[in-house]
């Protein structure tokens, strides 16, 4: 299997439990040595962002400085890391939450930090592997809204792992279909035409919504019961 | 049933308490009960005011206090670097891990008279007293956090550039010091009854001294007076060490 994600675009992978996307994800970025084939990147790794479903702030710092880690980290001095720190907290709309540890933070809020410590290393590539599964319907639309958003004006490359179809299509400039694993490939390539700026839920009323969403769904369910059939 | 309001538990236990007192005091007076084996609360109280008012206690609680709070400290650093080198170091670890099952499955005031034969009948046998029950805890308890530690906060802050002394500071030596204020009243209590056991065995000064002195001369009340005297001091440091509990790990 081989995919690409170019400069500035938005790449989905959907594909039944056990294809190994998040394997994949994990190849990109080092945290796992891929079996066989290799990871292709002109970018070092400190251009490389990830945010995943567990948002993994560290439960002993507090929002601002959970985000100036990710900088100090990198070299920042402190003070100017806290400063943009604020700023990133601010653009997320947690605006005079950043005293907060990120047990008194909800759900959402928590996810708007983690993204907040992702974007203010201002990456060129950012890995999402189900980023917003834990979150519930609301709140949800509402953090994809802006992911979308400020992804799209900062021109950042994302490759994102979803079970989430319309999350997939809404999102993205190309989906990619996973097989079932073992061994699984790539087996079909959707290139999604609604136009950009996109606001990922009017894209849903974009005539070329429901036709691909339909045929993405038969394929995918074809995967699944592929599997099914095995057992 | 009627509800029990919460907020005046304080004054229902405070009024069963003078109760309590007021009979025992009564009943003492009337002589129905041996002053030998339960002297009345006036009589123990005479007792306490007695050992501050001659100055003599001072001595006493100077030496429990110093052993135990230094095998408070001693026991925290050795069990600390000791829990860090096993999680780290395998080898560690391989050789550790025996010696510190036997002596956490053991009642470890059983090494008292051991530590009087090696190191005297001074502090310094309650000192290593307190220590070993001290460090044995505290050692298990960063040993199997270590191991514990999120994998996720390890893969973040690696992920987001960190290096290994990076890790030590922003994961591990917090999450370490988590561990350690969680035990941190076990540990108190632990370093109080290595100091007083060790006084008991063989002593010439201290709580567990005196004690084990009020024991021989059958003086009862002293022995209340004693009693209750630890345990306010326990309780003392008991709540200064849950106000450092509190504010260290507020962010739980």
């Amino acid at each position: 299997m081989s995919l690409s994600v170019g400069e500035g675009s938005f790449v989905s992978l959907v594909g039944p439990s056990g294809s190994g996307k998040s394997s994949l994800l994990r190849a990109v970025i080092g945290l796992q040595k891929p079996l066989s084939g290799t990871v292709e990147t002109t970018l070092s790794h400190a251009e490389i962002g990830l945010l995943f479903q567990d948002d993994a702030l560290l439960p002993w710092k507090t929002a601002r400085d959970n985000v100036a880690l990710g900088l100090t980290l990198n070299g920042m001095d402190r003070g100017k890391a806290l400063a943009l720190s604020d700023t990133w907290l601010e653009r997320l709309g947690l605006a005079g939450f950043g005293d907060r540890f990120p047990r008194h933070l909800s759900g959402g809020q928590r996810k708007r930090v983690a993204l907040a410590q992702v974007l203010a290393r201002q990456p060129k590539l950012i890995l999402m592997d189900e980023p917003f599964a834990s979150l519930d319907a609301i709140v949800r639309s509402r953090v994809v809204r802006d992911v979308a958003a400020l992804v799209e004006r900062g021109g950042i490359s994302v490759l994102l792992v979803t079970h989430d179809l319309e999350e997939a299509l809404t999102l993205s400039d190309d989906v990619y279909l996973l097989s079932q694993g073992p061994r699984a490939r790539i087996t079909q390539h959707y290139p999604v035409p609604i136009p950009r700026p996109r606001d990922p839920v009017r894209s849903r009323m974009h005539p070329a919504f429901a036709p691909l969403h339909e045929r993405l769904w038969a394929d995918l369910s074809l995967a699944v019961d592929h599997r099914a059939e095995a057992v | 049933m009627k509800m029990l309001d919460p907020r005046y538990a304080w004054v229902r236990r405070l009024i069963a308490l003078g109760l309590v007192l007021g009979v025992w005091e009564a009943a003492g007076r009337a002589g129905m009960l041996n002053p030998l084996f339960a002297p009345s609360p006036s009589k123990v109280w005479v007792a306490l005011v007695d050992l501050f008012a001659d100055g003599r206690i001072w001595p006493h609680l100077e030496a429990t206090f110093t052993a135990a709070l230094g095998g408070l400290a001693l026991g925290i650093v050795v069990g600390v670097l000791l829990g860090v080198a096993a999680a780290l170091i395998p080898l560690v670890a391989e050789l550790l891990e025996p010696v510190m099952s036997v002596l956490n499955a053991i009642p470890r005031v059983i090494l008292a008279p051991l530590f009087v034969i090696w190191l005297g009948i001074g502090i310094a046998s309650k000192v290593a007293l307190s220590f070993i029950l001290v460090a044995v805890l505290i050692f298990f308890t960063v040993y199997t956090g270590i191991r514990q530690v999120d994998r996720k906060l390890v893969e973040r802050v690696t992920t987001l550039g960190g290096n290994r002394l990076a890790l030590v500071r922003h994961v591990y030596l917090p999450s370490v010091t988590a561990w350690v204020l969680g035990n941190l009243k076990v540990a108190v209590g632990f370093a109080f009854t290595g100091a007083c056991v060790g006084e008991f065995v063989a002593a010439t000064h201290g709580l567990g001294y005196l004690l084990s002195f009020a024991q021989s001369t059958y003086n009862s009340a002293l022995m209340f007076a004693l009693i209750l005297l630890i345990l306010v001091v326990v309780m003392l440091i008991f709540f200064i060490a849950g106000r450092l509990e509190r504010h260290l790990l507020r962010w739980n």
